[in-house]
């Protein structure tokens, strides 16, 4: 945790609200980054102004006993996910324990990091991710996309250790099986 | 091979890609691939999923102004009611207390 977060955190649970603006404009690409991830660039907006709000309503709550950044990604995931379960509209990829059939593999002949910077393949992977169990979702974006250890991905979800790599391992073969469907209906 | 053996397989070749496997474990995936292509191009798959997911997951968004506007704004708001509303509270009780002492029920706590 970096002193100057703790700081600010503190200043604005005084109601210090230059402070919290600090902390805004500092943390707001988190915010942003992991909402617009997990539930979508439409609906990343408005999430990520509602986690600004529970930051500010909550600040007090924050006691420093792990690092800001990781205090924010917990009210991001949890606004996020709630946002999610309040949306019956989008129907979510549920696993079964029952799979028909291996994922057919990926056609991709270029280089990984290549194939990022191509628009399609990464719309392909950002539409088969909408199909993952939003938790899943949640822990595989934080482990994979976030880089995070899954102690810090079972702390942020609030699920022990085991759970947390359930999680993402459940994730990404979900993942992995909705681009394969991706691919073949293309 | 049934439905749950293949999310199984499916979940460990994951695991293996990721190097999250044991290294007893680590063999015997690898002893799978040898032996079954199918399982190698799993694995391969798998291999350019993650990356590809580590390559978005490198990007930056650029904020939308209006989300750090919208945010600051609400705080200044809030700060201001909040304020707002414990100095009424705090005349409220101001007054109040002086009526009662006006009344003769209490005499003011900071009079010996």
């Amino acid at each position: 945790m970096t002193f100057t977060d703790h700081n600010l955190a503190q200043r604005a649970a005084t109601g210090d609200v230059e402070a919290f603006a600090q902390l805004v404009r500092e943390h707001s690409e988190l915010v942003y980054r992991v909402a617009m991830r997990i539930l979508g660039y439409n609906d990343a907006q408005d999430a990520s102004q509602e986690v600004w709000i529970r930051v500010w309503r909550n600040i007090k709550q924050f006691r420093g006993d792990s690092a800001f950044s990781t205090w924010l990604y917990k009210i991001t995931v949890n606004t996020c996910l709630s946002t999610r379960r309040k949306e019956q509209a989008r129907e979510a990829w549920e696993l079964n324990n029952e799979l028909s059939y291996l994922p057919v593999p990926l056609s991709y002949e270029d280089d990984p990091e290549d194939a990022a910077v191509a628009g399609e393949r990464r719309e392909e992977l950002l539409r088969a991710l909408e199909r993952v169990r939003a938790e899943h979702r949640a822990a595989l974006i934080l482990r994979h996309m976030e880089g995070l250890s899954y102690a810090e991905v079972a702390q942020i979800l609030d699920v022990p250790n085991g759970t947390a790599k359930g999680w993402v391992s459940r994730g990404r073969a979900a993942l992995l099986v909705a681009l394969s469907e991706e691919e073949k209906s293309r | 091979m049934i439905g749950s053996d293949r999310w199984e397989i499916l979940e460990k070749i994951g695991a293996y890609a990721a190097s999250e496997l044991s290294a007893e474990e680590n063999r015997e995936v690898e002893q799978l691939i040898l032996e079954d292509p199918e399982m190698l191009r799993l694995a391969e798959s798998y291999l350019r999923m993650i990356a590809l997911l580590g390559a978005i997951g490198d990007e930056s968004p650029e904020v939308p102004e209006a989300v750090i506007n919208h945010a600051i704004r609400r705080a200044y708001v809030s700060a201001f009611l909040r304020q707002a509303e414990e100095l009424f509270v705090g005349i409220g009780r101001t007054y109040l207390d002086a009526f009662v002492y006006y009344l003769g029920l209490r005499r003011p706590e900071n009079i010996g």
